[in-house]
């Protein structure tokens, strides 16, 4: 078996060039997809249901009227494709890079690969295809786990990011050592970059880990500078998503490799409480000792998020305070928690049982 | 034909018009030590010379205890809901080439363990399939590739007895069905055709989509006595190199043939072991695909 060089080349080509008689409007074979990577090439990004589907009616009906009522529900409105979700528009910048990259490498298999990650049972599966069809997504790879967690396969896939609506599965997620979040949707979202992935990362507690949070929350603001400034040439320890920014520098470097640094189809935001007087020139520094960068660095000395994201317009933006995330979405950015760190402690848990 | 079929005293005989028959070699469900290279080699041998285990010992228990265990939780479970229930499992322990000394080791093994099987068939190789025939038999399993492979040639039915980690799971029975012989079609064989696979594996593909048939339906029949939550049986579907639409086809398919599918996975050419591990399968019926040779090195 050979690999088509081209990796692309559309079913109607490949039988012309075998002599297939079949005139190519006969051809219904959808060959036209590429090949999926494997999961230990490739950047694998696991989401919910609920966080790249609009399902919040259906999941009223879960939480309110029980499991079968629920499922026949979704088996009745089996044709009716699902609306975006809060990662949808994230979903499809990636499958823009996708494209880009496979232009420039095409036998690469370093790639963004989607996979569906959900605890719903497998009733949901006809519907969740038929959406992923009426969108034209380039999700191959599925799991429904039927009520079971999802922890175990999300680790199976060699997962990089998972993005998830239920807190409680993404909090086990951190705890097993995989990137996660949970994801919020603003009432209104912002328009973003169809070709440009652009992604925002808080500093504290989610690209480093959350030793000077400490400080700030036990000893106060004054402290904590003072410590900043002492340990300016100490690189802090890593957070949860220092690995996903590290893979988003890879395929960065792609691009560079082709003369594409200024226009590059993937963009980073670091956007830090700390100021750039005095904390900021730790966190810079961490960076440059792991080797990776983001393309925008904002120190806001405490001002509110909301406005700068505005600004960005990226298709996420991660942070571990609540108080930031609703900050972002109520201006229209997209953004996902990351239940991490001392930030946590205040904070109430609600188990809530989903279908997500 | 020259079968030696042994009841189970301890345990009440099913009606095999209504039960669901199943067939599960010796060697899956004991340690059968020495007997085992008799069976692989065909020849008489000396018992191991360190073994202390005396003639009327029972058997080690073997990787199809979780198996057992949990198919005995689905009968419990289907009688607690209706006594007079006659859509029951019914293991049938069969064996080729052990021993007649052998044989009633393997009775009292059966008993020692209290384990719900109901009827010790005792043949030789070449009765092997007629004998799973006047047995009624709806699917056979072994832990051994090259016996599953060798009953799904000689045109039977036929599932691999998946190897659990740890204890095994022996409260819920998980069945698992392949999403790319049940969501074959002609437009999937094409893709598997580009994906290089044989003419003749394609040929096996879609008659075995047909052969799955009657065990998938029975199964389904047996999954709805009970609710979406908390079942004893547990389906699941996997799909391995066949899109995504293999995949929802097989699902709707199964579910006109009346089973409800609990969990499904769609791979897409990803390795299947690590999602297997996860699963943790009692049964996987997937026509032998999973240890095909020549079939495509999954990517």
């Amino acid at each position: 078996m050979s690999l088509n060089p081209a990796g692309t080349a559309t079913a109607q080509q490949k039988s012309a060039v075998n002599g297939d008689g079949k005139p190519s409007s006969q051809n219904l074979t959808p060959t036209k997809k590429p090949r999926t990577p494997k999961p230990q090439n490739a950047i694998t990004i696991a989401v919910s249901s609920r966080a790249l589907f609009h399902m919040e009616a259906e999941q009223r009906i879960y939480e309110q009227k029980g499991v079968e009522e629920y499922l026949r529900y979704q088996v009745e409105h089996e044709t009716v494709p699902f609306g975006p979700g809060p990662a949808f528009a994230f979903v499809k910048a990636l499958e823009a890079v996708n494209a880009q990259l496979r232009e420039l490498y095409p036998n690469s298999e370093e790639l963004f690969d989607v996979v569906l990650v959900t605890n719903n049972h497998a009733d949901t599966g006809v519907r969740l295809i038929n959406t992923v069809n009426h969108h034209n997504l380039f999700i191959e790879r599925f799991c429904l786990t039927g009520g079971n967690s999802p922890i175990g396969y999300l680790k199976a896939y060699h997962t990089n990011l998972y993005l998830s609506a239920d807190p409680e599965k993404v909090q086990e997620a951190l705890e097993e050592g995989i990137a996660a979040a949970t994801m919020f949707c603003p009432e209104k979202v912002r328009d973003v970059s169809e070709t440009q992935l652009r992604v925002a990362f808080d500093g504290d507690a989610v690209l480093f880990s959350d030793e000077s949070e400490q400080i700030y929350k036990e000893h106060g603001l004054d402290k904590f500078f003072e410590h900043e400034k002492a340990y300016e040439n100490k690189p802090l320890d890593h957070g949860p998503l220092k690995g996903f920014l590290e893979a988003l520098g890879k395929l960065q470097k792609k691009f560079y490799a082709r003369g594409q640094r200024l226009d590059c189809p993937i963009r980073t935001y670091l956007v830090t409480a700390r100021s750039a007087a005095s904390s900021g020139a730790r966190a810079l520094k961490t960076l440059r000792s792991w080797g990776l960068e983001t393309d925008e660095a904002l120190f806001l000395a405490g001002a509110p998020k909301g406005p700068i994201l505005e600004k960005i317009r990226p298709h996420i933006f991660f942070d571990d305070q609540m108080f930031h995330v609703e900050g972002a979405t109520e201006m229209g950015t997209v953004a996902a928690h990351v239940p991490y760190g001392v930030a946590q402690k205040h904070r109430q848990r609600q188990p809530v049982d989903k279908k997500d | 034909m020259n079968a030696n079929i042994v009841l189970n005293p301890g345990v009440k005989q099913k009606d095999p018009s209504r039960a669901l028959v199943i067939a599960v070699s010796s060697h899956a469900m004991f340690e059968l030590g020495g007997e085992l290279k008799l069976h692989l080699q065909k020849v008489k041998q000396e018992p191991e010379p360190k073994s202390t285990v005396k003639d009327n010992e029972p058997f080690r228990e073997g990787i199809a205890f979780p198996f057992i265990k949990a198919v005995q939780q689905v009968n419990k479970k289907l009688l607690e809901k209706n006594a007079n229930e006659m859509l029951l499992f019914d293991v049938i322990l069969f064996s080729n080439d052990v021993s007649p000394a052998s044989q009633s080791r393997v009775v009292n093994s059966a008993l020692h363990y209290d384990l719900e099987i109901g009827r010790f068939c005792f043949c030789s190789d070449k009765d092997f399939a007629a004998s799973l025939q006047s047995n009624h038999v709806k699917l056979f399993l072994s832990t051994d590739t090259d016996e599953v492979g060798k009953a799904l040639k000689e045109g039977f039915p036929a599932a691999l007895l998946y190897q659990q980690r740890g204890q095994g799971t022996t409260d819920t029975l998980r069945v698992l069905f392949s999403g790319d012989v049940l969501g074959f079609s002609d437009d999937m064989a094409h893709f598997l055709r580009e994906q290089g696979f044989s003419e003749p594996q394609l040929q096996s593909i879609s008659t075995a989509k047909g052969a799955m048939k009657e065990f998938a339906t029975v199964i389904g029949e047996m999954r709805r006595r009970f609710g979406r939550e908390g079942s004893p049986l547990c389906t699941c579907l996997v799909t391995v190199w066949t899109p995504r639409d293999a995949c929802a086809g097989a699902l709707k398919m199964l579910r006109g043939w009346g089973l409800e599918v609990d969990e499904a996975f769609c791979l897409a050419g990803a390795p299947q072991s690590p999602i297997l591990a996860q699963i943790q399968p009692h049964i996987l019926y997937d026509h032998g695909l999973h240890n095909a040779r020549n079939v495509p090195a999954q990517c």
